[in-house]
């Protein structure tokens, strides 16, 4: 097999502790392919101050029966958490089944 | 591409090659848009039509775009030529390529129904949408019906899930109603309301 040429597209990975649940990538996402699920949690830092609320990811699924895969969830994303894979087989005989959630999302990552 | 075919293209176009990402591209007037595709197969090579499209570019107009190849022979890596030109908005006419490559006919064909480009002495007719539809679905203005209907997965807040908008007794929902900020709406479609069918009776609200 020949060597992928660079700027190759295969799947849209997700580095699940870089996200911070923003919804950038949602709300940018042409084809309205990605599902972001999250709660707020609020804590006072133990160093004292004002208390902080920080989102947690409850659910991030990309629909690839929609994904274009134009890539502007990657640019977007202020934190790396969506980078290109080079893999590409993943199909399936349902178009339901392509609706991959975090967990699946995660095992792109080399 | 290969040293020599940008000189090759200039010389023969009369116009000026760039480079984008190793791809030849030409921009041209539209009044000689059916002759430079002419050159091209005829002076450059170019029998090979790749596609013929089109891209809303707003207020700038309707770009037209078309792809051509000369077919490898001998093992020598394809040169490939893109050219291109610029319709204004209000008048988007261009002479058709159909006579140049009988297979352009279909492209125009679609290009004609999707972003209502007009190629003269063109094969006419649409190609992929039903008889009597209204608009043309490619231009950027055109509202897309399932997104006035389908919920945006971008109108949630970080710290918001499906469950909790639909809960109103969660926290963190009631805290995003209760600041008042107003919700992240998708971009190009207009609100409930703005657009559609509506109640006999009510009022059209403001349009965004």
């Amino acid at each position: 097999m020949s060597e992928l040429p660079p700027r190759s597209r295969g799947v849209i990975a997700l580095v699940e502790d870089s996200c911070t649940s923003c919804m950038l990538c949602a709300r940018e996402c042409p084809s309205w392919c990605i599902h972001i699920d999250s709660h707020g949690v609020t804590e006072v830092p133990p160093e004292g101050g004002r208390a902080r609320t920080t989102a947690v990811l409850d659910r991030f699924a990309i629909d690839w029966s929609l994904c274009m895969y134009c890539g502007i969830c990657v640019e977007v994303c202020p934190f790396d958490a969506l980078e290109w894979a080079p893999a590409h087989a993943y199909g399936e005989s349902d178009a339901g089944a392509l609706l991959h959630e975090r967990e699946r999302l995660g095992d792109w990552l080399g | 591409m290969s040293p020599g075919w940008p000189a090759r293209v200039a010389t023969a176009l009369a116009a000026e090659v760039h480079d984008d990402f190793g791809l030849a591209r030409v921009d041209v007037v539209p009044g000689h848009w059916a002759d430079a595709v002419r050159t091209a197969r005829d002076e450059l090579g170019c029998t090979f039509f790749d596609w013929l499209t089109a891209v809303d570019e707003l207020h700038d107009g309707y770009r037209v775009v078309c792809h051509l190849a000369v077919p490898p022979a001998g093992g020598a890596p394809i040169q490939v030529l893109m050219i291109r030109t610029l319709l204004p908005r209000d008048e988007p006419v261009v002479a058709s390529v159909a006579g140049v490559f009988a297979g352009a006919g279909w492209h125009e064909r679609e290009v004609s129904e999707m972003f209502g480009v007009v190629f003269a002495d063109g094969t006419g007719g649409g190609l992929l949408l039903p008889p009597g539809f209204v608009g043309h679905p490619l231009r950027k203005d055109f509202v897309l019906a399932s997104r006035v209907a389908a919920p945006w997965p971008g109108a949630k807040e970080p710290g918001e899930s499906d469950a909790s908008l639909a809960d109103p007794a969660d926290p963190a929902a009631g805290a995003a109603n209760r600041s008042g900020r107003r919700r992240s709406r998708p971009p190009g479609v207009p609100e409930p309301g703005d657009w559609g069918p509506r109640e006999p009776g009510t009022a059209k609200r403001g349009v965004r």
